[in-house]
């Protein structure tokens, strides 16, 4: 089974949108979301996650809450923020300037 | 901080393990064996450590963490190799510490601010390089009392302007209560100067403008701190206290604060006494009314907003204006031409007045600066080469961490850091070498006459030079290391198990490294020759006089109440003959100077010489008629002075031998008329006699012109008394002490010593660099033949197999030694061929600082290589002898 490393400088694009589609995510959740979203093409190094949302809190992006899974297991929830939706903006256009030119780079004219 | 710490630690434990175990979960509904679930889980989530690791460094704790725990571990490992310890720590602190104390004189002699209001706003008139009296027409450096009450009145610039005597006066006086008359040294000045200072008193007051305004009417003195500590006693009731100085009874008014020393760095007065009472103390200058009498240095605080270039040109106006003004000034057409074309420049002393401490010491402790860097770098050297013998041996710990996923950067960080727990700590004790050293320094730099008085107590600026060097040598010796020891290939650090693997990259740079330690070593060796060799030929200076078996000695004759007339010149005399009847002494006399004590001169006019004036400086002696015997000065021509000299005789004098060739060129000077300052007075004096050329203020001087006029003809003070004795100089001086108290007891003895010890005072600078020099040199080679003795020994061990296997197929003892000698000798010659350009270069930058050697010498560089090739050999011998002995059974097993 070949995956692909997702793209350098993109995993909180991804982390962000993830929130902001389901809400509120627990770190193993959001792995696995991206993970069936991108069709089993991306592959996060799954624990690189975790630093990943620790610095996201610290820039305020994320909130975190601990509550229980289904499975009743203690796990600690991540829901955006305010700051964290504009962020996503932010990242989004960005990603899309980016890989636009990149396209019409490889393009043939 | 460490309790949240722990809270996160577990949070983020728990989140990664439900993580890793629901990724499991996952694996196993999928069908895998709980084994490999749990192993692809694990290996998916990737390295944990690492990522706990970086989710600390998110929240930037690492930093303060990391720091602790890597000093911690840095301690620990210095605590387990004490010897090696020692040796860097020992190297480390003599290095910062040479460095401080150095840097704490210079900054003592040069940049500390003087300790009054923002001395920033302070300047001088003038350079500050002139002190004494002068009646130079028109003259930019002394001033007179009248041009300083003008200028204060007339300008537009200053706050405020005071006025201080150029010198100190030396001389003895006697505190009310106490029988003995004793030394004192007082500084003459305007009662502006300690207003204009910002300077209160710690008790009493300060002197103030009404102490200054009518000549003779203020007999009061401030004292300084130190002096009320140790001559007063600490006497509590000091204000009010009455002093006598010749017949003129002070008064005792305030005690300045303990900082306060003074304008000229090094000088610390005793007293301060306003310049209205100039003609009440030795040498009794009458200068208060007369426009002529330059002896004062001028310092003004510039008004805020005024920058020093306006000041100029408005003091420069003035200037013009005052000195046309002065009734008494020889206006001519050549003084106007001088003065239209005399400029004013003002200095700026926030740091005092240039003093001769500054002159003296300036260059030399420059010099000495630069070589305890020199040292510094070596001994920087040699904890990198031990830096990196400790990185190689735990090259294999690194690799291990490396590839548990310790980041590169995280392990320099952790060996820099240990460096710098290493340099802290050197540079701790550095500090307090420091507070040793310049004490020493102190002592070496002072002289029995000239006490080396500077601040040296801790000052920011110190401190902050002793942290950046400290930090420097951290990255110095630490950067290199670090950064080679972490850049191994894992692979193949783990795959060479736990023999020497990785070690091969340690060779070539530890090599680097003790190759600049030879060349650094040699520059300084060859240094301390030069140094070495320069004093040699100055001691070994024909002074002209002849300096074994002369005391000599100060007579205050003023203090003790003589005018300047026939009872002065009867007790000169009297001394004289008497001092002469002594035992053992062959000759006596009174002279104004005798050597390094300055001189005066003046315009010399000749007679018959039609263009009348020359321009020669002349340095004037008046002397008692034995003066040429006592000092052991030959006679070339003519005659001496003698009891036919007398007031009312003829003037003569006697002359040097370059003053005679320079102002007489043809024909015999004897008889010849010349004279001082002007055109009538050419016929002054007829020279009797030519004597050989003297050293007057230093032994590095050339030829000077100097003549010499009898105190029979014209009496002044005569401080200076030499006596040419055999036998004993303690003896001589105790009788010679006798004798003087016999015939007036209140004549009072200063300075006495022999005239070798005025000679050895000229030379307390360079004699400082030169034992320095030394010290420092041979410091250098004692920590290079450490760098070699380490790294032979490092190379010898590394290669004991090969040895080993040389010796089990017949290689010779000799040849084993050869093997390894040859090694050493080849470093050892690279270093002198880098070391022997940069000596050169080196004595090129020193060679004013010379005397007879035009930069590094011959003898010097060769010394100095055959220093180093020695220390070399013999540092190497011991590894090499090991080498040596290595028995080719035991080596072989060894692998």
């Amino acid at each position: 089974m070949s995956r692909d490393e997702i793209p350098p400088g993109t995993l909180y694009l991804l982390i962000l949108k993830t929130l902001a589609r389901y809400g509120e995510m627990h770190g193993f959740e959001i792995a696995n979301s991206i993970q069936q979203h991108s069709e089993d093409v991306l592959q996060v190094e799954e624990g690189s996650l975790y630093p990943a949302l620790q610095r996201m809190l610290i820039k305020g992006w994320v909130k975190a809450e601990w509550g229980t899974t289904a499975g009743n297991r203690r796990a600690r929830y991540y829901r955006l923020t305010p700051g964290g939706r504009k962020q996503l903006e932010v990242e989004q256009t960005q990603f899309e300037r980016v890989f636009g030119a990149i396209v019409r780079v490889i393009q043939p004219a | 901080m460490l309790l949240r710490r722990r809270h996160f630690d577990a949070d983020l434990e728990e989140e990664m393990r439900l993580h890793v175990e629901l990724r499991g979960q996952q694996q196993i509904d999928a069908g895998a064996s709980a084994e490999e679930a749990r192993y692809a889980a694990l290996r998916h989530f990737g390295n944990v450590s690492s990522l706990r690791e970086r989710s600390h460094i998110a929240w930037g704790w690492s930093w303060l963490e990391n720091l602790v725990q890597d000093a911690g571990y840095g301690i620990r490992w210095m605590l387990r190799s004490p010897g090696v310890t020692l040796v860097a720590l020992l190297s480390l602190a003599l290095g910062i510490g040479a460095n401080t104390a150095i840097f704490t004189l210079l900054n003592a002699i040069l940049m500390r601010p003087l300790p009054v209001e923002h001395p920033s706003q302070l300047v001088l008139l003038g350079d500050g390089l002139d002190d004494g009296i002068s009646d130079g027409f028109p003259n930019t450096g002394l001033y007179s009392y009248p041009f300083f009450r003008q200028i204060r009145a007339r300008n537009d610039v200053f706050s405020d302007t005071a006025a201080a005597f150029s010198f100190i006066d030396n001389v003895h006086g006697t505190v009310q209560g106490r029988g003995e008359a004793e030394p004192m040294k007082i500084q003459l000045v305007s009662g502006s100067y300690f207003p204009l200072l910002g300077i209160d008193a710690a008790a009493g007051r300060t002197l103030q403008d009404d102490d200054d305004r009518i000549e003779g009417q203020s007999p009061v003195a401030m004292v300084s701190y130190a002096w009320w500590k140790t001559a007063l006693a600490a006497d509590p009731a000091v204000i009010g206290k009455r002093l006598t100085i010749g017949s003129t009874v002070f008064t005792i008014v305030g005690v300045t604060p303990p900082s306060f020393f003074g304008t000229r760095v090094g000088e610390l007065p005793d007293l301060w006494i306003p310049l209205s009472m100039e003609k009440y103390i030795p040498p009794r200058l009458d200068g208060y009314n007369d426009g002529m009498s330059e002896s004062l240095n001028l310092i003004g605080r510039l008004k805020p907003g005024v920058s020093r270039e306006q000041a100029e040109s408005n003091v420069n106006v003035l200037f013009q204006q005052i000195l046309r003004g002065i009734p008494n000034a020889p206006v001519n057409s050549g003084t106007i031409a001088k003065l239209n074309k005399a400029h004013v420049e003002l200095t700026p002393i926030p740091g005092g007045i240039a003093s001769r401490i500054r002159w003296f010491f300036q260059t030399p402790l420059e010099v000495l600066m630069a070589l305890v860097g020199l040292v510094l770098l070596i001994a920087c050297a040699n904890i990198a080469n031990l830096m990196l013998a400790r990185a190689t041996a735990r090259s294999r710990e690194l690799a291990v961490r490396q590839a548990l996923g310790a980041g590169r950067s995280r392990l320099i960080r952790q060996l820099l850091t240990e460096s710098l727990v290493l340099a802290l700590l050197g540079g701790g004790l550095g500090l307090g070498f420091a507070a040793l050293a310049s004490r020493l320094l102190v002592r070496m730099a002072s002289s029995a006459d000239n006490a080396f008085q500077v601040n040296i107590s801790l000052s920011l600026p110190v401190l902050l030079f002793t942290l950046a060097l400290t930090l420097a040598t951290a990255i110095l010796f630490g950067t290199i290391p670090a950064w080679r020891a972490t850049r191994v290939d894992v692979s193949v650090a783990l795959a060479a198990g736990r023999t020497q693997s990785g070690t091969a990259s340690k060779g070539p740079l530890a090599k680097t490294l003790v190759i600049l330690q030879v060349a650094l070593s040699l520059v300084l060796v060859a240094g301390a020759g030069i140094f070495l060799r320069s004093l040699i030929n100055l001691v070994n200076v024909d002074t002209g006089f002849h300096r074994d078996n002369v005391v000599r000695m100060r007579v205050d004759a003023s203090s003790a109440g003589y005018k300047e007339d026939a009872r002065l010149a009867g007790v000169y005399r009297q001394i004289e003959d008497r001092v002469k009847a002594i035992p053992g002494v062959r000759a006596a006399s009174f002279s104004i100077f005798t050597f390094n004590e300055g001189t005066w001169n003046n315009d010399i006019w000749v007679q018959g010489y039609a263009a009348g004036h020359r321009e020669i400086d002349v340095l004037h002696n008046d002397v008692g008629n034995d003066y040429f015997r006592a000092m052991g000065i030959p006679l070339l021509a003519g005659r001496t002075f003698g009891p036919q000299d007398t007031a009312t005789s003829p003037r003569v004098a006697v002359i040097g031998e370059t003053m005679a060739r320079k102002l007489f060129p043809e024909g015999s000077p004897i008889g010849r008329h010349y004279g001082y300052q002007k055109a009538v007075n050419a016929g002054s004096f007829e020279v009797i006699g030519v004597v050989k050329d003297v050293k007057y203020f230093s032994l590095d001087e050339p030829q000077q012109c100097g003549d010499y006029l009898p105190y029979s003809q014209n009496i002044r003070y005569l401080n200076e008394f030499e006596v040419r004795y055999t036998g004993d100089a303690g003896a001589a001086i105790t009788a010679i002490r006798r004798t003087i108290g016999t015939i007036d007891e209140n004549l009072h003895l200063s300075d006495v010593g022999t005239l070798n010890q005025k000679i050895d005072d000229s030379l307390t600078n360079r004699r400082l660099v030169a034992q320095l020099s030394t010290f420092f040199g041979l410091l250098a080679v004692f920590l290079a033949a450490i760098g070699i003795y380490g790294l032979m020994s490092y190379l010898v061990n590394r290669r004991t197999s090969e040895i080993g296997v040389r010796m089990a197929l017949g290689a010779e003892r000799p040849q084993v030694l050869w093997l390894v000698m040859r090694e050493i000798l080849l470093l050892a010659l690279i270093g002198l061929a880098i070391g022997i350009p940069l000596a050169l270069a080196g004595g090129r930058l020193v060679s004013s600082s010379l005397y007879g050697l035009n930069g590094i010498d011959a003898v010097s560089l060769g010394a100095a290589v055959a220093v180093l090739l020695a220390m070399a050999a013999l540092a190497g011998y011991l590894p090499a002898r090991r080498a040596s002995r290595i028995d080719p059974m035991i080596a072989l097993r060894h692998e």
